[in-house]
């Protein structure tokens, strides 16, 4: 029970970080129909932007406001990035076949990537140790601070997102976009504004998510954002992509899934099985968990 | 043609040469000049030179002085094979090097079938089976790492569960092997052998399995990118075992990477050439950094020159210059040589005989203290 307890502490500690990343891809999928390949990489860029700020700009200082700073930061900064990204590589596309958008994401992961790797190096580097390795143990499951940050603040996160999305007038507009954009457009909807919203939003959720690897790992590469994005990507599509809650439901179940199978089963398998476990999803239910309101619609 | 003017332009060079010849010992050196391990290899160069211009101005071996001749092998088995042909044809008697065991490995039969001696610092723990007589090894074999750790493990600390863990690369989990191997050879008691993914960076799970059995003692033998992440989780799990790295966790960024976890964690290898206590020692490493403004590159290097000093001390020993007979004294000698890097001693095999494996206690700040050798 003990362990039990324990993988489902590490499964719900990952799956709040792939929740957090796989909003930035359902949101922008939501109301551009348009997998935003470069989203992992925005994360992996996050967590170096974070270092930097930290020795730069905060002087290696360690208490809790430079921290919140670094936090503020990074996703201000990365929110800027992805507006600057949608500008460039997406809004001039967007008539364009899906296709052409889909191959200028790639493009745009590989220049964040290589972008990331000419500024900070191809080597492992050190994220600063920022949490005090602190950690309570309750009969037998330990739960350490940094895990508790990371439930607490991806939690109040996503009810934050899902309050904005669902009760006020920016969120009802975000909703009117994804359903039909020119419809909203012709009820005076701003659909530009829109979307730069959503990767202002996604781009800092990434952010967050991004510093969560570095203060969780304290490892980062420069190449990391490519399986992290992968498996967002991959909560994304279980929870039903395009769907806020169902991303949040995926990012969980995935962590929570990718724990118990490397727990009982094998931790080299636990890629494999999750790949297992995508398609299996894709079979049995193409839309994901919560996707059927985007079936709909399509 | 070109091979007539090559020769013409060789016999050449040896007529300058002339005068020396009759009264020269020839040392060859087989090392990477050029590469990825070009650093190593300029320091086994230069060890060698260093320590042939000592010996030369002391009156040379036996009356002889020595002429060093190198041959880069550029860290690759093909230009090992031409090098060692080379280094037979210009007559040498003894060959330092090479830097990695493929370059040692490439080379040896040449050097055995032309009776010339080879010391080399190389680890794969083949180099040693082939029984050539000719080969001598100046470091310790990878199963002597595994010997040492858990000789530390099970004598040393007495610990009664020990979880092995190690990824899938062919050195770690060849490492992790023999250390369960040499583990249960001692009667110890291993609970668990366990691999990991290298870079998954999520060790939590393995780890909470790992837990569940209740081990007091970890040891990693892969590499220290996953080594600092593995102590700082275990750390954070609550995992009251102690943690011991084999030697690719012996790197600064392992303390980084576990934070505050770092400490108490043990790291095994051989000592770095600063940290060595020999008077030999310090004297060589003053000489070699007056020479060329910085110290060797690493331990390798002067293991190389070890077993150059070992072979002119055998040679001496011996009063001769038959390499046969200097070999069948270093099989047998009665009283180690004090060495640069401990005491120089073979087997039957060329193995040198015993370990310079320390073990390593990471402390608060990061740094190393000694804790434990043969």
């Amino acid at each position: 029970m003990d362990i039990f307890l324990q993988q489902l502490v590490n499964g719900l500690t990952i799956g709040s970080m792939f929740a957090l990343v796989a909003l930035g891809y359902t949101m922008v999928y939501g109301v551009m129909r348009l997998i935003n390949f470069a989203h992992g990489d925005m994360v992996a860029a996050s967590a170096f932007v974070g270092l930097t700020i930290y020795t730069q700009v905060m002087g290696q200082a360690t208490s809790l406001i430079a921290v919140i700073a670094i936090f503020l930061l990074a996703a201000v900064s990365m929110a800027v990035v992805g507006v600057i990204l949608e500008r460039v590589a997406y809004r001039p596309l967007r008539e364009a076949p899906r296709l052409s958008a889909v191959v200028s994401a790639l493009g745009a992961s590989l220049v964040i990537q290589n972008g990331i790797m000419l500024i900070w190096g191809p080597q492992m580097r050190i994220f600063p140790e920022l949490v005090p390795q602190v950690y309570w143990d309750l009969g037998g499951v330990v739960i350490s601070l940094i895990q508790v940050i990371i439930l607490a603040l991806s939690l109040v996160l996503m009810i934050a997102l899902y309050l904005f999305v669902e009760k006020t007038r920016m969120g009802a507009a975000i909703r009117a976009s994804s359903i039909d954009q020119d419809a909203a457009r012709l009820m005076g909807i701003n659909v530009n504004s829109v979307i730069a919203l959503i990767f202002i939003i996604g781009s800092s959720l990434g952010a967050v998510g991004g510093l969560f690897i570095g203060l969780y790992y304290r490892g980062i590469t420069f190449n990391m954002g490519w399986q992290y994005g992968l498996y967002a990507f991959i909560a994304a599509i279980i929870g039903g992509i395009g769907n806020i809650p169902g991303a949040m439901l995926g990012g969980m179940l995935l962590g929570l899934f990718n724990a118990f199978i490397a727990g009982y089963v094998s931790s080299t398998w636990a890629d494999a099985f999750t790949f297992i476990l995508l398609i299996v999803i894709l079979i049995v239910r193409p839309t994901g968990i919560l996707g059927e309101r985007v079936a709909e619609k399509v | 043609m070109k091979m007539g003017k090559m020769l013409s332009a060789l016999v050449a060079i040896s007529l300058l040469a002339v005068p020396a010849i009759a009264d020269t010992l020839k040392v060859g050196v087989q090392a990477p000049i050029t590469g990825s391990y070009a650093n190593e290899g300029q320091g086994i160069e230069n060890s060698v030179l260093l320590l042939a211009e000592q010996i030369n101005a002391k009156g040379g071996v036996m009356g002889k002085q020595i002429e060093v001749i190198t041959c880069d092998d550029q860290g690759t088995a093909m230009a090992a094979a031409i090098c060692a042909k080379n280094l037979v044809n210009k007559g040498v008697s003894m060959v330092i090097g090479s830097y990695t065991s493929t370059c040692a490995q490439a080379a040896q039969k040449t050097y055995f079938k032309a009776g010339v001696l080879q010391t080399s610092d190389g680890t794969a723990d083949d180099l040693t089976e082939h029984g050539y007589w000719t080969f001598f090894r100046n470091s310790f074999p990878n199963s002597a790492e595994a010997d040492f750790a858990a000789d530390y493990m099970v004598n040393v600390k007495k610990y009664q569960r020990i979880v092995v863990i190690s990824d899938f690369s062919s050195y770690a989990d060849g490492l992790g092997n023999a250390v369960e191997a040499a583990v249960k050879k001692l009667g110890g008691n291993v609970v668990s052998r366990d691999k990991i993914k290298a870079d998954s960076q999520n060790f939590t799970p393995i780890l909470t399995n790992i837990k569940s059995k209740k081990p007091d003692a970890i040891f990693f033998a892969g590499y220290y990118t996953d080594g600092g992440q593995l102590r700082a989780q275990q750390v954070a799990l609550a995992i009251k075992a102690d943690f011991i790295g084999g030697d690719a966790n012996d790197n600064p960024d392992f303390a980084k990477l576990a934070g505050s976890a770092a400490k108490g964690a043990f790291i095994i290898n051989v000592p770095t050439p600063e940290m060595l206590p020999y008077d030999v020692a310090k004297t060589f490493l003053a000489d070699y950094k007056a020479k060329f403004g910085a110290l060797p590159p690493s331990i390798w290097t002067i293991m190389n020159a070890d077993g150059m000093r070992v072979i002119i001390h055998a040679m001496e020993q011996t009063k001769s210059f038959d390499t046969r007979k200097v070999a069948d004294y270093l099989m047998n000698m009665k009283e180690p040589l004090p060495g640069i890097t401990g005491p120089l001693q073979f087997a039957k095999d060329g193995n040198r005989i015993g370990s310079s494996y320390m073990t390593f206690e990471i402390q608060a700040d990061g740094s190393y203290k000694v804790v434990h050798k043969q």
